[in-house]
């Protein structure tokens, strides 16, 4: 089948969804209302909150949320044929992240711009504040670890990336000093960095680095080292100011995520390129990881996400300028993320073929090949994409490998950051002095965690397939996006109103989480892999609790009823 | 009216979030954007500033100068129907995307370091009353 026809349909059924589902959800579940300020005007600083047009809002938004995830759980997925990855990306967009993205926004506007965890204190019950620190702490080290072995794959894979990614830090850090000193704009610096950074592109593939001899002087692998490497940049680049390094990088990846978009979309249109997959592969060797519910766990963003209750609640909710702009900002960036992760099936299946970088049955002939060589195959699908642009094959794999390397770069730097503060957080709780005062202790442990999980026993070159670690990863953000699930359907039943459209996908997460967590678990004690089983066992127990407190609050919200005052605290409209 | 300058709650491609709205006890991490902050707060104040003096009604928008690709077109678009040259467009977008701009229809009054607000005010209102004069 052509992929421009599978693109078609799913952006046409993306735009029925927000033409309809989406105006269902606003009007009869979120019941928005114009009439209703936002804290973007009640709380109005100019600083924080701040009424922000929804086009403008949308831009900040997304790309925000788009990331590496949405490129490389689906381009793991495909492992079951690719059907049913873009039946769980399409379906799992329009009827899960969708209400979760603009559930958490509209909770969150109606709740004065805070965060889903904070209001999960008020809506469930103050033990699911410090749940929804604990989720997320796991989150952020799982997060960290799965995209420090990404870039690893992909640097041994693609020598020839490693000049223009490790050259993009001089170049950031110049365009940043270069903005502060002469207080002058980003947009020309930057774009002559896009520019330098493709044309190291062709001088990396001219001089590629590999460091397997020095890898093995020292005894390990070239991908374990270049893990290593990747933690010590990481741990460096989250103790300095984000305006020396983190801030101008996104002033590249800006251009580089509407540039990569476009190759794909328009590669795509252009080649008329067929998937090259089967549609469900039934030729699944023994012992591989059943579709059900691993595929649920496999890709988490592109068909629902708890990073984006994050984004949404906290952040975009503070610039809201009307309460029906709910709609746009969070309904669209989940579709926006669909799209996203629908390229990237598009990639691995009719892509590759483009690129003749080898069969469905070669790429994918068990679970461990398919998640090792997920990311290797995206980067060589959108080389195929690239190709029909006229960009030479080789040139169109480097430059996908440094886009979704500088993608997941900067969520390590994030991501370690983020952890730093959930680390004090979490201590100061705990009544634990020593972390909650020293930055440095902190941030060690926010990197020390994720790294050995990056380099577990039995990982590395030859141990368990990342993919194993990625349904971890996909596991505990399908957690966090249920407490938020589970917050908004609380919410909308003490307003009256049915939550069901909360309720499906949130039994589904809860349903396919704990089935993955529980066979995992068994697999991980069977092979006696003693870092993932307790791993394992820790998260399978917060998903109990978050069954159970969510149960709980969800049975009192349906059988008590809300008073007036209650409901002015907690942003009903009735 | 755009008021340009950076903001701290989010980076490209991370698929998350630069900061957890900062209202955890004492600890948020809004203080290793202390750059940033003050510039937000420098602009926050020019904001409340035009709002208090221009009333409900007036298109104030802050944004983001990552976000080139509303802020590029738009600063042209009103460039261009004030009747900026092709080059004195492409002037305008340059210098209006740069953090700490203020940019009325499609004129750049300030690129750079935020004004004093009274003294962005000024310059608005100067502005105002000649387009109004133009117009």
């Amino acid at each position: 089948m052509p992929a421009v026809v599978i693109m078609v349909t799913v952006l046409a059924l993306f735009a029925l969804a927000y033409r309809f589902y989406a105006t269902y959800l606003a009007r009869r579940v979120y019941a928005l209302d114009d009439s209703i300020t936002t804290p973007a005007h009640t709380l109005e600083d100019g600083v924080d909150y701040v009424p922000t047009n929804k086009h403008v809002l949308f831009g900040h938004h997304f790309t925000s949320v788009a990331g590496a995830a949405p490129i490389v759980g689906p381009a793991i997925a495909v492992f079951w044929g690719w059907v049913p990855a873009l039946l769980w990306v399409t379906l799992g967009t329009i009827f899960a992240a969708g209400v979760h993205d603009m559930g958490s926004l509209v909770v969150s506007v109606r709740n004065g711009g805070r965060n889903i965890g904070t209001i999960a204190g008020d809506i469930l019950n103050k033990r699911s504040r410090t749940m929804f620190l604990i989720i997320l702490f796991f989150l952020l080290t799982l997060v960290v670890a799965v995209f420090a072995v990404v870039i690893g794959i992909l640097l041994v894979g693609n020598p020839g990336a490693v000049i223009p990614i490790f050259a993009e830090i001089p170049l950031a850090i110049f365009i940043g000093a270069y903005i502060r000193r002469t207080n002058s704009s980003a947009l020309v610096p930057s774009i002559v960095g896009v520019l330098i950074l493709y044309g190291l592109i062709a001088v990396g593939q001219v001089f590629p680095i590999e460091i397997d001899g020095l890898a093995e002087s020292l005894g390990m692998g070239a991908r374990t080292l270049w893990i290593i490497i990747l933690y010590v940049y990481a741990f460096i680049a989250s103790r300095i100011p984000v305006w020396v390094l983190l801030q101008p990088r996104d002033y590249i990846n800006s251009h580089q995520l509407f540039i990569a978009l476009g190759v794909i979309f328009l590669g795509l249109i252009i080649g008329l390129d067929r998937v090259a997959a089967p549609a469900l592969n039934t030729n699944l060797p023994e012992g591989s990881p059943n579709f059900f519910p691993f595929l649920f766990v496999t890709i988490a963003c592109g068909a629902i996400s708890g990073f984006h209750t994050l984004v949404s609640s906290g952040t975009t909710a503070k610039q809201l300028d009307r309460d029906t702009d709910a709609k746009y900002v969070g309904y669209m960036g989940a579709l926006g993320e669909g799209a996203l992760a629908m390229g990237s099936i598009l990639a691995v299946t009719a892509g590759l073929a483009a690129a003749d970088a080898g069969t469905f049955t070669e790429l994918y002939p068990d679970f461990t090949t398919a998640s090792n060589g997920a990311v290797g195959n995206f980067v060589n699908g959108i080389a195929g994409f690239a190709s029909h642009l006229g960009i030479p094959l080789e040139l169109g794999a480097t430059f996908a490998a440094v886009v979704v390397i500088s993608f997941a770069a900067t969520s390590m730097d994030t991501g370690v950051r983020l952890q730093r503060y959930i680390v004090q957080e979490i201590a100061e709780t705990a009544g634990f002095a020593p972390l909650v005062r020293n930055l440095t202790l902190a941030t060690g442990v926010g990197v020390v965690a994720p790294l050995a999980l990056s380099l577990a026993p039995g990982g590395g070159e030859d141990g368990y397939a990342f993919g194993r670690l990625w349904t971890l990863f996909g596991t505990t953000n399908q957690l966090t996006a249920g407490l938020a699930l589970a917050v908004i359907a609380v919410w909308v039943t003490k307003g009256g109103r049915s939550a069901i459209v909360q309720l499906a996908p949130l039994v589904l997460l809860f349903t396919m989480t704990l089935w993955a967590l529980v066979a995992n678990l068994t697999d991980f004690i069977a092979q006696r892999d003693w870092v993932l089983a307790p791993l394992d066992a820790v998260i399978l127990a917060l998903a109990l609790w978050l069954i159970v407190e969510s149960g709980l609050a969800l049975r009192a919200a349906q059988r008590g009823s809300v008073d007036e005052a209650e409901a002015k605290d907690l942003g009903i409209n009735r | 009216m755009l008021l340009v300058r950076e903001w701290e709650g989010g980076h490209t491609g991370s698929g998350c979030c630069g900061t957890l709205g900062g209202e955890h006890s004492e600890i948020d991490n809004r203080g290793e954007t202390a750059h940033t902050r003050s510039r937000m707060e420098s602009m926050g104040a020019v904001y409340r500033t035009v709002r208090e003096h221009l009333g409900e009604d007036a298109d104030i928008q802050i944004v983001d100068p990552r976000n080139t690709m509303y802020l590029v077109p738009v600063i042209w678009r009103d460039a261009r129907r004030g009747g900026a040259s092709l080059g004195a467009a492409a002037r305008a977008v340059h210098r209006g995307t740069a953090d700490g701009a203020i940019v009325a229809d499609g004129e750049v009054l300030f690129a750079g370091n935020p004004p004093a607000a009274d003294v962005a005010l000024e310059a608005i209102r100067t502005h105002l009353a000649r387009s109004g004069e133009a117009g």
